[in-house]
């Protein structure tokens, strides 16, 4: 609305600026004649007209072509009139005083002719250079950007700075099918029917539209983005009026720029896409070994003992034994499952933190007797800050963080050693500690121990690798983080960190 | 009760049916079933047996729209057996009736514990002035709490709670349910108050304090009290 306004405007300014240098000149040359009316007494009329010539010269160097030759015509015909004896008459006397009148007639023609046309050249270089300065802050700019959507900024701004015209970018969706989609604003979208002419100057690779050849009918002109290699997508505009000459060329190189640094962005996209693609490709495989190999023993374990039960019906110590490893199967099966929900709820992004105000002993006291079994081997350790207060966190979270964090431990520990869980608050943060004296990590490993189905490579325990890149996401949803270090005298070492406001209640009478 | 207990299982997987079966049936219990939420409604009503052990996952009525069915005329426990191990799902199936919660997979010992505390408080729990729970003793008419011989000095909220776990003992309560009960509706957010109030008991209660045997804390849902 705005830029339609200022567009009015400025014709109307236009038109009124062409209107007052008229009356300038009508004006100036009336002065003129009344200032040289004593000159002429005093001095003769040939002096008269180099005072107009003067005159005309002046007002050549800051009016249009109309205005100076309606000076120059006015003023040969007020000399002629006024001061060419016989005065009052258009008839000249003296040959002389005829051939002085064209001479002054053409001094004045050129002189306003060619200032006028110095200037029209002046102002054609000024409008060139402006247009060599649009292109070049354009492919800086477009050079500059990184990723589509920056490129689409870049299109918007610039075609608006220079054309002053709102632009629309939709681009293909990657195999080759234009998208009704704005990037950037995702609410806009096209209608139908112009959603079809787009597709048509996609498809041909032909502008379409408004004050074009085909489908003139419509809101918007489209212009289609071909790069050298695949066609992009479709800019399309609303135009008050279709471009001049000029302006048409400069938009055709800038469409063409722009197609090239999208088509850039655009195969870089896709290339990186099929990076992903491969890497999760490499890592759709390891899954698949690792959790086969990880269901198949569990499941080899439960039907193997299932069978000899079944053949051996009346020898209790078999039973006995055989019963102990189907269970250990099962909470193996068991344990795997809920890794590989866990992963897939915090995959899902469907994660959602219930915070709520807990005693951390409640947490610990609840994991350590879920880990019963485990810890039995291992002489724990449980320090926790005297007088903790409340924290505000998701307990099913922190309960699966810290089990898998001791779980851990208790794999890699050697037996009888000591773990220590040690766990305070201070200003604002709630500290976890767990700690073992197990083997540690290699330093290679340090940097890679949250990533997902990620293992030391030699060690003993089973496992998909999920564990600690569980810890690490649910941690991460607490906005909190965690650290791996190895301990000086041997060991592990996970440290998290959750911020959580602390409890103003910790007593009531 | 001296009848043979009958239980009646809604559960679609034959699999669970058959185990459950087993198990109960050599723990003495008399097993009925039902493979979906129309048939577990009918069966209920014409045995009334004497727990439910029901499944979420029903393939035609949702598990929870059956519980809200089931307790507008059954009163005895109902258990709830379900893989959905969700808080949302576990705190909604207890504020619909559910006794008690027990995700698959689980452990059958487990189960029968559970079980056993159900049917036991269900039956006991109804008018008996004093309850005991090992050498915890509540008197609910004088208000009086005893540890061994001792007598606890509880303020009137730490008691009004001690007779809320006393009265539902065995079955889990969710944290607004407590909040509801004890403090009142505008108090059901205030998880701080409960926190205190509950470490104030156990204080008071427990053995060791710090390894609570009674009051035992659920994740994420709420408190149990019982041994």
């Amino acid at each position: 609305m705005i830029a339609k306004r200022s567009k009015r405007q400025l014709k109307l300014i236009e038109s009124n600026t062409k209107l007052i240098q008229y009356a300038i000149v009508v004006i100036l040359v009336g002065i003129t004649t009344l200032v040289c009316i004593p000159i002429s007494n005093a001095q003769g009329y040939h002096v008269v007209s180099f005072v107009m010539l003067f005159v005309v010269s002046v007002m050549a160097t800051f009016l249009g072509i109309g205005p100076i030759l309606l000076a120059s015509t006015l003023s040969s015909l007020i000399w002629n009139f006024f001061f060419i004896p016989p005065h009052y008459t258009f008839h000249i006397d003296k040959t002389e005083d005829i051939l002085l009148f064209f001479m002054f007639f053409f001094i004045a023609l050129l002189n306003g002719v060619f200032t006028s046309r110095l200037r029209r050249q002046e102002r054609l270089t000024r409008e060139k250079e402006t247009r060599t300065n649009s292109l070049f802050q354009l492919t800086k700019e477009l050079s500059k950007s990184v990723g589509i959507d920056e490129v689409q900024k870049v299109t918007e701004y610039n075609l608006e700075k220079y054309f002053d015209v709102k632009s629309f970018l939709i681009l293909q969706d990657g195999s080759n099918v234009l998208e009704n989609k704005n990037r950037l604003v995702s609410e806009k979208k096209l209608g139908s029917k112009e959603f079809k002419v787009a597709v048509w100057a996609y498809e041909n690779s032909k502008v379409a539209g408004a004050y074009s050849d085909s489908f003139s009918t419509c809101y918007y002109t489209y212009y289609p983005l071909v790069g050298t290699r695949i066609k992009l997508g479709v800019l399309y505009v609303k135009m008050e009026e279709p471009f001049s000459d000029d302006k048409q060329v400069l938009w055709n190189t800038f469409v063409t720029l722009i197609s090239n640094a999208l088509e850039r962005e655009f195969l870089g996209e896709l290339a990186k896409k099929g990076e992903i693609l491969e890497e999760s490709d490499k890592l759709y495989k390891t899954l698949f070994n690792s959790i086969s190999h990880e269901l198949r023993i569990p499941v080899a374990t439960i039907m193997g003992a299932s069978d000899t039960l079944m053949s051996h019906p009346s020898n209790s110590k078999i039973h006995n034994e055989l019963n102990n490893e189907i269970s250990i199967a099962s909470l193996r099966l068991n344990r795997l499952i809920e890794n590989l929900l866990n992963i897939s709820r915090l995959e899902s992004g469907r994660l959602s933190v219930r915070l709520d105000w807990y005693d951390i002993n409640d947490l610990i006291n609840k994991v350590v007797s879920d880990l019963k079994e485990e810890l039995r081997l291992f002489k724990l350790n449980i320090g926790i800050q005297k007088n903790i207060p409340f924290v505000r966190v998701d307990f099913g979270l922190m309960e699966q963080i810290l089990y898998n964090l001791l779980l851990n431990a208790c794999q890699h520990a050697p037996l009888n050693s000591t773990i220590r869980l040690n766990a305070m608050h201070n200003d604002s943060l709630l500290t976890i500690e767990v700690l073992d004296r197990g083997s540690g990590f290699p330093d290679s490993a340090l940097n890679n121990l949250f990533d997902k189905f990620y293992r030391v490579t030699g060690s003993k325990t089973g496992g998909l690798g999920l564990g600690l890149s569980i810890v690490k996401g649910f941690v991460d949803a607490h906005k909190g983080k965690v650290f791996a270090e190895n301990r000086k005298n041997g060991g592990a070492k996970f440290i998290i960190q959750i911020p959580t406001p602390e409890s103003e209640i910790t007593e009531i009478n | 009760m001296n009848e043979i207990d009958t239980i009646l299982i809604v559960d679609d997987e034959i699999q669970i049916r058959r185990l459950l079966e087993i198990t109960l049936s050599a723990n003495g219990f008399n097993v009925i079933h039902s493979m979906c939420g129309k048939d577990g409604l009918v069966d209920a009503a014409t045995h009334n047996p004497s727990l439910i052990i029901l499944d979420l996952g029903l393939p035609d009525i949702d598990g929870q729209e059956i519980l809200k069915r089931l307790r507008e005329w059954y009163t005895r426990p109902i258990i709830i057996l379900s893989v959905r191990n969700s808080e949302e799902d576990i705190i909604t199936a207890l504020d619909n009736g559910a006794n008690d919660y027990i995700t698959k997979p689980f452990r059958s010992g487990e189960l029968l514990a559970r079980i056993r505390v159900a049917k036991r408080y269900s039956e006991i729990n109804q008018n008996e002035p004093i309850c005991e729970f090992g050498n915890l003793s509540v008197d609910m008419l004088n208000h009086v709490a005893r540890k061994g011989d001792e007598i606890l000095k509880l303020t009137s909220t730490e008691f009004a709670l001690l007779s809320l776990f006393v009265k539902n003992s065995g079955r889990v309560l969710t944290h607004k349910f407590i909040l509801r009960q004890v403090w009142g509706f505008g108090y059901v957010e205030q998880t701080q108050y409960l926190r205190v109030f509950v470490a104030q008991l156990r204080k008071k209660i427990e053995k060791n304090p710090s390894k609570p045997e009674l009051l035992i804390t659920e994740s994420g849902i709420g408190y149990r009290f019982g041994e």
